[in-house]
């Protein structure tokens, strides 16, 4: 970089990005603290073990294959043209943006002075992630395998996950040229997807020893220890910062990029390089948090391991059109959401004898598809992408936002790329007696034989006279 | 206002293009924030109520100061 100006534009948004990560590592705290204080005792240590392996697990399949996923997948293949090559073939020639830039031998996936941007960016898309698999991860607390937990973690994590981010979330996605498909901040691409994951590996893993009565009725097991579920969900919420700020792009001149001649604007823009600003996101991410807190409160009866999951509901409902809406549009979809959300996971518990141990298939899944589905409606007529503009099915164009679009975006999130792919993977881990542990490892507990030899140390310490 | 193309929108005068952009721009904030403090006064009343009823209920089982102790769980 020669010019100062270039210089300090390239290095504000390499640091932009490389906060955001440190800020997102909060969520992966907060998941943890989650999931042991949802879990109990004699579960706490395998419960934490099985979430933080995640962290290696996705990462190296991260740097492997599941970047090159994100930039080769806009196109379908097969469904929609390139903006880049005008090809529906996977984006893997010469043209920009191509994912031989991210394949794990490209010398841009390593310290390169000639790129300041590829590792914070990689990063920041890894950080979202852990998020997803950690989402799947506190559903089946206390009677997966670690072994099962990791190949779902790397499924969800650097394979589905990013199928459905390179077809909704990138500038050159299908959906966003067919469906008018919208969703700022992931309500579909991170939530509703990894919700629907879950759902599957549920359906197949079957409920907790003691979850449901002889004749079917549903038992709450509460938290184990709710002043670690308050401080996760805050850890959580703090992350979620770093979370919508990684979602845009800083500083960007929209004239030259959009083909205008003599037009030069500078903005803050989304993920789809559309403008907004991080003022507006602010608001509306603090409205659609108090919304889905309101709501909680009210709907749980004061419950504090609901009311807190309802913030983080109220956020996800509302993110598909964050970048949008008003203020207090965002705090009603985050109430509704919450509401619909809560509903379903007790309708669906009952029902279907699913036990979602945290709460995450609602919180996540059924928030995010709602909020998807709302966002078609408060935001018709807006256009998904700033390249152009066009019709639904034509593919050469951008649709614009649309009712339907988004219905069809939240089924191909939520049960395409989340439900189908998580009940299949389940059901083979199943089939090879791998998914769930032995019954009498559940009743004795996971951690069962690690106090069995503390209890033996302490006592040796204890009775050690030198 | 409503945004229908972004390229347009950018090529409009620049005090119109700094303008806001949510759904329903200039017509529709008045009409929120009626919402909104409906939707903020019904939340006091409802879970006001409902935090009496729960208070009721406890009250009249008159337990002990120390009864609290027997529903400690120990999952």
């Amino acid at each position: 970089m020669t010019d100062q100006l270039a210089a300090l534009t390239t290095i504000f948004t390499e640091f932009y990005y490389w906060v955001t990560v440190v800020l997102m590592f909060l969520i992966h705290v907060g998941f943890c603290m989650y999931e042991v204080g949802a879990s109990r005792y004699k579960h706490h240590q395998h419960t934490l073990m099985k979430n933080t392996m995640l962290i290696p697990l996705v990462t190296v399949t991260w740097f492997l294959f599941g970047w090159w996923i994100y930039w080769a997948f806009p196109t379908g293949p097969g469904l929609a043209p390139s903006i880049m090559n005008e090809s529906t073939a996977l984006i893997t020639d010469d043209s920009a943006f191509s994912a031989t830039w991210y394949t794990a031998t490209s010398e841009l996936m390593a310290i390169n002075l000639g790129d300041h941007i590829s590792g914070v960016f990689w990063a920041a898309f890894l950080l979202f992630s852990w998020t997803a698999a950690s989402i799947v991860s506190g559903a089946i607390i206390e009677r997966i395998t670690t072994f099962a937990f990791g190949i779902l973690a790397i499924a969800i994590g650097s394979v589905f996950w990013v199928i459905d981010a390179a077809w909704g979330w990138h500038f050159d996605g299908w959906m966003l040229k067919l469906l008018g498909y919208h969703d700022a901040y992931a309500s579909g691409v991170i939530h509703a997807i990894a919700g629907g994951f879950a759902l599957g590996v549920l359906m197949v893993l079957g409920p907790r020893i003691g979850k449901f009565s002889s004749s079917g009725e549903p038992r709450n097991i509460g938290p184990r220890n709710p002043w670690l579920v308050t401080i996760g969900l805050f850890l959580i919420y703090t992350g979620f910062w770093g979370f919508y700020a990684a979602c845009n792009i800083p500083i960007f001149d929209l004239g030259p990029e959009y083909g205008m001649e003599g037009i030069s604007y500078w903005t803050a823009t989304n993920i789809y390089v559309t403008p907004t600003t991080l003022s507006g996101i602010t608001f509306n991410f603090l409205m659609s948090l108090s919304g889905g807190l309101l709501a909680g409160y009210w709907i749980a009866k004061g419950d504090p391991f609901w009311t807190y999951s309802s913030g983080l509901a109220g956020i996800i409902c509302a993110s598909a059109g964050n970048d949008l809406y008003h203020p207090i549009q965002a705090m009603i979809i985050g109430m509704i959401g919450v509401v619909i959300s809560y509903k379903l996971h007790y309708w669906v518990e009952r029902k279907f004898k699913i036990d979602d141990a945290v709460g995450a298939v609602a919180v996540h899944g059924y928030a995010g598809f709602i909020g998807l589905v709302i966002c078609g409606f408060v935001l018709n007529g807006y256009p998904s992408s700033g390249y152009s503009v066009g019709a639904m099915w034509d593919g050469t164009t951008y649709a614009t936002i649309n009712p339907l679009g988004q219905f069809l975006g939240a089924l191909i999130m939520f049960v395409v790329l989340g439900l189908i792919p998580g009940y299949i993977i389940a059901k083979v881990l199943n089939g090879m007696g791998k998914l769930r542990i032995p019954r009498e490892a559940e009743i004795a507990g996971l951690d069962y034989e690690i106090m069995e030899t503390a209890k033996d140390d302490e006592k040796a310490v204890a009775s050690a006279t030198r | 206002m409503a945004v229908t193309n972004w390229i347009d929108h950018l090529n409009k005068p620049a005090e119109e293009v700094v303008g806001a952009v949510y759904p329903g721009a200039g017509s529709s904030e008045g009409l929120l924030v009626i919402l909104a403090i409906i939707l903020w006064v019904g939340w006091h009343v409802l879970t006001g109520r409902s935090e009496s009823q729960e208070l009721e209920r406890l009250s009249r089982k008159r337990h002990g100061a120390n009864d609290y102790k027997s529903n400690i769980t120990d999952w």
